[in-house]
């Protein structure tokens, strides 16, 4: 046995005990040491560096490292074995991913009007807000000598009388409580109970005097990031919000990597400790302590996940979705309550999933659907959420054509060298001055924030303004020599976004020609795919009214320079509206309103799942995509670069 | 109501790319209408013949191929016995023995061999590398220095390596430069938009989309021929209007029906005679698809496919 010792930059310390010819990126894992890794290991992304400071420690060389990054004793984890005891230092940038965990009462103004103008407009478009939710309240006789019904006897018999219902049912709380709780109020209470045809199912109870709390959660399990709130199920008010990274991450950064994790032995309880125990489980007792509410009145969830996610969160076999024929274990499921995972929440809530139509459109998409409204209109509307994986749904109240495309992690800073999530020090937003070739930044975090890497939003507007200053050409390499443009040993250029001092780091930022090449990559995957079902359905760009944005990218996109890279097709800027996490969104109108939840699964069984992989044409569309804007610069006529 | 042929003529055309000097200068590209469609409107340059010679001789090509450049002692004189192929009109030299990763013969020799060629004939030049994309700039920025003047094509320059080759090729030398790409439509017109961002213009490029012998997998080769010229001819893309010539002679000699000997395969007959069935029938194919030149090796295939054109046209 060996003893590691990890060290981070503010001086907190884990130690692990490991046994020799053990690999340091998986002992790392076991003492949960977050190290981003999102190619799993494979020393494929160069996203694992350690700084080995003292002891034994046997490690390749690889691509990713540079000599003088070696000699300085930057290491891969994931190509490092444990050949005795040993000191590392993990840096912040390793676990950047890790985004602290942010509650807010939703604090932003526009992250509320989101929310709010959702509901609106789903509500306008005839979907009822209401759920079988009620807190009834009953005054019972206490019980004598001469009057010896029991408790939950006595229960039932009050609520018959007050709901006139005969098929009442208790949950297993209330009977194990109810002794105590009914003779402390005197045999006064509150009831939170559901009412639904002849059935009246009883959740809770509380002392008559007592506030009875009736919550429900919607959680978004995004592949990267995780996202929920909590609400009052009978107002629709939002209590809490909170958001934190996928504690799955570290077992890779894409659903596929997930799946093959999960058939490792113990995966499947290892995956899904990792979102419920280590991601969801700390949100809701968060969100729970800032709402000033208990756990358990948590009495509905909503989970919008993709196909993958709810499964591996549900705890099922991921495999056939990642094999042909690519067949999940569910769409939809009504038979998972809270007791069935080891979720913080009222056992008997019922956990709601929003159904899938396939393995790659899940129900973050069919829940996304609703809120996007493309269903309520009779203009033809595109919705597209971007995300590891990339999905569309276009149509209008007649019908709807779902796809998906595997546009890889770029869009959240992976596969990208200096990419990282939109934390503190993600450069989210950049211009280029086309005759000094400088940059100016915006930085998400407090003033004077140093930049750290780049996130989705900042990459494409990186890329648009290179190509726009006419610094790399239509395949993204580099055209125009400057101070800021280096080339390495091997010929590839890069461009230097902020010096080592700038950035406070070890290493300068900067944006390279693979990076470009990878993200490229995505958004050709993107624009293909909607150019590819559009044209699948005889359509013309030039028929989308309306294009919904969705996803992690965050309300910072660009949405001109994401047209002016070719992700996008150039029918007008006014036509894009970004509308947020729309899953998350989606999520809590389902789990706020049944009429909302019955809406969904109707849009999804009116959803046609289009496999791209085998539509004819997809593949020679994606190479006509990876080019900026396209290689028929036709479609993009108003795409313009500086004059220099 | 009586036929009415209406004439398929386009609005576009594809653009006349000259190389070689003096009389014997060839012109490809410059015609409106789809491949060998000469009823539609008059095809201004029929398609050319190429003769391909590489660096190391006829001792491992077939019996027709070695018998007809029998007693030629040095590169002048193949290259004037090649040149004399009925139907030839340009020819091709190929470096294979400068291949790093083979014998990594010195640029110095491909140089002595492109010197002893020129002098000896006065036959367009067109210049091949050795597929190593570093080795081919090299060579062919030498070999663009040393044949200014004589217009040749250096065929050809790829995404490795366009913008060393074609800005050496056209800018410093001015030679014709050849776009290179693997049977992909989008990925031609990449090359071609790039290459003329160097600075290079559209008219002196050549394209070199691939191709593969008749059977195997060369549909592909039909769908991005027939594709290139659709776009070129059909929406006016200025982009993909360049000539193109095939290198079809090296493919088709790999294979196994042109390789495999008599004895081993009776059933198949002579094995000379095979081989020239499979150039002849892949030169036509990709004729019949767009290429405006296809290179080959046999002195009956350049024979066959020159009468071919003729008769065509």
């Amino acid at each position: 046995m060996a003893k590691v010792l990890f060290k981070f930059e503010d001086g907190s310390q884990v130690e692990a005990s490991a046994a020799l010819g053990e690999n340091l990126l998986e002992v790392a894992r076991k003492v949960n040491v977050a190290i981003d890794a999102p190619c799993s290991g494979n020393a494929s992304c160069g996203k694992c560096k350690v700084k080995f400071l003292s002891g034994e420690l046997d490690s390749k060389k690889t691509r990713h490292i540079s000599e003088a990054e070696y000699s300085e004793g930057w290491r891969l984890s994931c190509v490092s074995t444990i050949t005795g005891d040993v000191e590392v230092m993990v840096p912040d940038i390793a676990s950047a991913y890790k985004s602290r965990m942010k509650v807010a009462d939703l604090s932003s103004p526009e992250e509320i009007q989101i929310f709010n103008k959702a509901t609106e407009e789903i509500k306008a478009a005839g979907v009822e807000f209401k759920n079988s939710f009620e807190v009834i309240e009953l005054q019972m006789d206490e019980p004598t000598l001469d009057d010896t019904m029991p408790d939950n006897e006595r229960l039932v018999w009050a609520l018959e009388a007050q709901t006139g219902k005969e098929n009442i049912k208790l949950s297993f709380t209330v009977l194990r409580k109810m002794a105590k709780v009914l003779r402390a109020a005197a045999f006064h209470v509150k009831a939170v109970v559901t009412v639904k045809d002849e059935e009246v199912f009883v959740y809770d109870l509380v002392p008559a005097d007592k506030e009875a709390y009736v919550t429900g959660l919607a959680i978004d399990i995004g592949t990267t990031t995780v996202s929920g709130v909590i609400l009052d199920l009978l107002t629709g008010k939002i209590l809490a919000k909170a958001s934190s990274g996928n504690g799955q991450i570290r077992y890779g950064a894409d659903v596929i990597n997930r799946i093959i994790e999960q058939q490792k032995p113990g995966g499947v309880a290892k995956l899904q400790k990792a979102i419920i125990d280590e991601t969801i489980n700390p949100m809701i007792i968060n969100m729970c302590r800032a709402a000033k509410v208990a756990p358990n009145c948590i009495y509905s969830m909503c989970i919008g996940a993709n196909t993958t996610m709810n499964h591996l969160f549900v705890g099922v076999d991921g495999d056939p979705i990642r094999m042909e024929p690519f067949i999940p274990t569910f769409f939809g499921t009504d038979s998972i309550h809270g007791r069935d995972l080891d979720i913080k929440i009222h056992p008997d809530a019922r956990i709601i999933i929003a159904p899938n139509i396939g393995s790659y459109v899940g129900g973050d998409i069919t829940a996304g659907t609703l809120v996007s409204m493309v269903w309520a209109q009779e203009s033809f509307s595109l919705f597209v959420d971007l995300g590891t994986n990339g999905e569309l749904v276009f149509g209008n109240s007649d019908f709807m054509m779902s796809c998906a495309c595997s546009a890889g992690p770029a869009f959240e800073g992976g596969d990208i060298s200096c990419g990282m999530r939109a934390t503190d020090g993600a450069i989210e937003a950049c211009v280029i001055d086309p005759v000094t070739m400088e940059p100016t930044f915006t930085i998400v975090g407090d003033e004077g924030t140093k930049p750290v890497g780049l996130c989705g939003s900042g990459i494409i507007d990186v890329i648009a303004e290179l190509f726009r200053c006419k610094i790399i050409g239509p395949n993204g390499k580099f055209i125009r020599e400057g101070a800021r443009v280096r080339h390495d040993k091997y010929g590839i250029g890069s461009y230097l976004l902020a010096t080592k001092e700038e950035a406070g780091s070890v290493k300068d930022i900067e944006i390279n020609e693979v990076d470009i090449d990878n993200f490229i990559r995505a958004k050709g995957a993107i624009f293909s795919a909607i150019y590819t079902m559009l044209v699948s359905l005889d359509f013309d760009v030039s028929m989308i009214e309306n294009v919904y944005v969705a996803g992690g990218i965050g309300s910072g996109i660009n949405m001109e320079n994401a047209v002016n890279i070719g992700m996008f097709p150039d029918i007008g800027v006014e036509k894009y509206h970004y509308i947020g996490n729309s899953s998350l969104a989606g999520a809590y109108a389902m789990v706020l309103s049944e009429p909302a939840e019955e809406k969904v699964y109707e849009l999804s069984k009116n959803m046609t799942y289009m496999e791209l992989s085998t539509t004819p044409g997809y593949m020679d569309e994606f190479v006509a995509a990876c080019f900026i804007p396209h290689t028929n610069s036709s479609l993009f006529p108003n795409v313009k670069q500086a004059d220099i | 109501m009586p036929f009415n042929g209406k004439s398929g003529k386009f609005n576009a055309a594809i653009r006349t790319v000259e190389i070689g000097t003096g009389d014997k200068a060839v012109k490809l590209g410059g015609e409106c209408v789809a491949p060998l469609y000469s009823f539609d409107a008059p095809i201004e340059n029929a398609p050319k013949v190429g003769v391909l010679i590489t660096d190391h001789g006829f001792e491992n090509e077939s019996e027709g191929i070695k018998a007809y450049y029998e007693g030629c002692s040095n590169w002048g004189e193949i290259a004037q016995r090649a040149a004399a192929m009925e139907g030839a009109d340009f020819l091709v030299l190929k470096f294979d023995k400068a291949d790093p990763n083979g014998e990594n013969a010195p640029v110095e020799d491909c140089l002595a061999i492109i010197n002893e060629v020129a002098a000896a004939t006065d036959m367009p030049l067109v210049i091949a590398g050795c597929k190593n994309a570093e080795k081919d700039a090299e060579i062919f920025n030498k070999a663009a220095e040393a044949l200014q003047g004589k217009n040749v094509l250096i065929f050809s320059a790829k995404e490795e390596n366009y913008k060393g080759v074609a800005a050496s090729a056209v800018l410093a030398y001015g030679q014709k430069v050849g776009a290179e790409s693997s049977v992909d439509i989008n990925l031609a017109k990449q090359l071609n938009v790039v290459i003329s961002q160097v600075g290079v213009d559209m008219g002196n490029i050549v394209m070199n989309v691939g191709t593969a012998t008749a059977g195997y997998g060369f549909e592909y080769v039909v769908s991005t021929l027939d594709r290139v010229k659709a776009a070129a001819l059909g929406q006016d893309d200025a982009q993909l209007q360049m000539p193109i010539m095939t290198n079809v002679g090296d493919e088709t000699w790999a294979v196994k029906e042109s390789t495999a000997s008599e004895a081993d395969i009776p059933a198949w007959g002579p094995v000379d005679a095979r081989g020239v069935n499979m150039e002849v029938a892949t030169a036509m194919a990709v004729l019949a698809s767009g290429s405006n030149a296809v290179i080959l090796k046999h002195p009956t295939s350049v024979a066959t496919v020159s009468k071919l054109i003729k008769e065509l046209m």
